[in-house]
């Protein structure tokens, strides 16, 4: 037995939702699919693989103001910018909330990062379980599943005529009533089988692979744009400017990306990571060395995007791969 | 239409004789449906090249990286033009680069495989099906396509009114991430320091937001005015599908008609703003 609501009780309660806080779901905007703020429930798309861009947005977004420094009346003051609504984030995917599991290790060590931990306070997150799966999608891979319930608050699993729901936390008992739910006697549907990728022991694979020409030639065809950091859920790499007005500072982060030329160029001039082969090598190592060894955990969760979006096929399936062979080739 | 064969052939004589060190073609990409660049250094792995109807990508830029290595490229004749622009530009020189022209009849949609025939919008008002230069010609020269009107799409904004269109750009430069793809993959966009980077003084700040979008990316279709050679690479690689190429096309079509110029037509007729001739009136009355 499951417990269960019927797609009508889930829009009226997604109604609901939208009086009492903000709620952010999968809208079309043009041919895109991106989390946006919506304001009736016939905007909502329900029937999706997943999102052109991730919901990190949501939490870290591509520009944000951390504070203002204004000057009044002889006296210089600091204000910190503050999240005043809470919001919900509707269709969210199980690997897209295991992504922003993982940004939670960077953004809430301590220091945390005040803006972020008030984002993910206010934030509640109901999941979509998938039933259908992109070409690229690999989370069974990341230590993920396309019914992992571990990151979200409520878990929606789409059956005929409505979901199984499983509510998970506290913030999800708020959210959601118990009236609108009924005990039904349905399973919830396979899910869908993913192609795999060898991660086990990636990170130790990617060590030994630090100074294999490997980089260079698969840098060859990296453009060094930043569509791959920017549609993943974990990359979090910023750049923050101080816009400065008469008597008042404002000081902004805007999102940034390690395989922007210049990214690691110190004053003086240096870049210690100068060439193409550097940049891109940084960019994997990051997420299948650096942040395991750093917080136990790989910084990917396979959700596919960089994949989808890379102009010029820079695929992380086939780098796992072809990086786990690195070491087989040169034994043998 | 398929040519890899051709191609193979041809890039595994200039590997062997040593005229070339690296071949920038085509293989096939990981969803073995579309195609991805490739870069080719030995005789042996010749036989991964390929040449079809998904081969969107516009090679020229990868020159760039190799100014003064021996390089051979496959190039459509959309991107044929890009190498007379970096030559005009004085950016490469004509003899470092073995060119393989390929005769296109036009590049299939995203995502679609060889044999689906649904071309690219920008391929239906494409007038160029031969390269215009190359060292070596795979197909057979086509008698080149009679487009009457090859500004369709321009022509549509034109007819808006200036409010429909600030509307129209307005919504589209607010999906702008700025991720740069599209100065990346441009041929024509070569600064070592871009505008929108210059830190000190910032002549863009960072936001990402409509009022920065929108300077970043008409500002970019500015210096492109006169240069750009309809690749449309920008609008290909775009991740937020901004239409792109419809700026560079209008700017295009201004410079078409008020110089009778095409960017990268051939490799010596000055660039209308790189040259200033002191009886030019564009019109403008004195």
């Amino acid at each position: 037995m499951s417990e269960f609501i019927s797609k009508q009780d889930l829009l009226t309660w997604l109604g609901q939702l939208m009086g009492e806080r903000n709620l952010v779901a999968p809208t079309r905007v043009d041919d895109l699919l991106l989390f946006r703020k919506v304001d009736r429930v016939e905007d909502i798309v329900f029937d999706f693989d997943n999102t052109t861009m991730s919901p990190k947005e949501w939490f870290y977004p591509s520009s944000e103001t951390l504070f203002y420094v204004e000057q009044k009346d002889g006296q210089t003051e600091l204000i910190p910018a503050a999240i005043e609504k809470e919001t919900a984030i509707f269709g969210i995917r199980p690997c897209d909330a295991q992504g922003m599991a993982m940004n939670d290790y960077p953004f809430l060590e301590e220091p945390a990062d005040a803006l972020y931990m008030q984002h993910r306070d206010k934030t509640a997150l109901i999941g979509l379980a998938c039933i259908t799966a992109c070409p690229e999608c690999f989370c069974t891979s990341m230590g993920c599943g396309p019914h992992d319930p571990a990151n979200v608050d409520i878990l929606l699993t789409e059956v005929t005529d409505g979901y199984i729901a499983q509510v998970l936390t506290d913030k999800g008992k708020t959210l959601l009533p118990d009236n609108l739910l009924t005990t039904a006697d349905v399973s919830s549907p396979p899910a869908p089988v993913l192609s795999e990728v060898p991660s086990d022991g990636i990170a130790e694979k990617m060590r030994q692979a630090f100074d294999e020409p490997f980089w260079d030639r698969l840098a060859d065809r990296c453009i060094h744009c930043n569509i791959c950091s920017y549609v993943c859920p974990t990359c979090y790499c910023f750049d923050v400017r101080d816009y400065t007005d008469k008597e008042r500072i404002e000081r902004v982060r805007s999102w940034e990306s390690c395989q922007s030329p210049g990214f690691t160029r110190l004053a003086g001039g240096h870049d210690p990571r100068s060439t193409k082969g550097s940049r891109l090598r940084q960019r994997f190592s990051h997420k299948l060395l650096y942040f395991p060894r750093q917080f136990g955990a790989l910084g990917c969760i396979g959700c596919g995007r960089c994949v989808r979006a890379c102009p010029v096929n820079i695929d992380i399936r086939e780098i796992i791969k072809d990086v786990q062979q690195l070491g087989v080739k040169s034994e043998a | 239409m398929d040519f890899s064969e051709e191609i193979r052939s041809k890039a595994k004589e200039l590997l062997e004789s040593g005229t070339v060190d690296c071949i920038i073609g085509y293989e096939r990409a990981t969803d073995g449906v579309v195609a991805r660049p490739l870069f080719v250094y030995q005789p042996s792995n010749v036989d991964r090249l390929i040449f079809d109807q998904t081969c969107a990508h516009n090679l020229t830029k990868y020159l760039l990286n190799r100014k003064d290595k021996a390089t051979a490229i496959v190039v459509k004749p959309c991107d044929s033009r890009a190498i007379n622009l970096l030559i005009n530009e004085s950016q490469i020189q004509r003899d470092k680069v073995s060119i393989i022209g390929v005769v296109c009849p036009g590049i299939v949609k995203a995502g679609l495989d060889n044999t689906s025939g649904e071309l690219q919008d920008a391929c239906l008002t494409c007038q160029q099906h031969t390269p215009v230069l190359y060292d070596f010609l795979v197909g057979e020269p086509a008698s080149e396509p009679d487009v009457p009107d090859a500004y369709p799409d321009v022509s549509g904004m034109e007819d808006k009114s200036a409010g429909e269109r600030r509307a129209f750009w307005e919504e589209q430069f607010s999906r702008c991430i700025r991720c740069y793809a599209c100065r990346q993959v441009c041929p024509g966009c070569y600064c070592l320091e871009c505008f929108v980077e210059r830190l000190d003084p910032m002549w863009v700040g960072i936001r990402i937001a409509p009022g920065e979008n929108e300077v970043w990316n008409t500002i970019r279709a500015f210096h492109l005015a006169g240069r750009c050679i309809d690749c449309n690479e920008c609008e290909r690689v775009c991740p937020v599908n901004i239409p792109l190429s419809l700026l560079n096309r209008k700017l295009g079509k201004e410079v078409e008609e008020l110089f009778n110029f095409q960017a990268g037509i051939d490799a010596e007729t000055p660039m209308p703003f790189s040259t200033f001739d002191k009886e030019e009136k564009l019109g403008i009355s004195e």
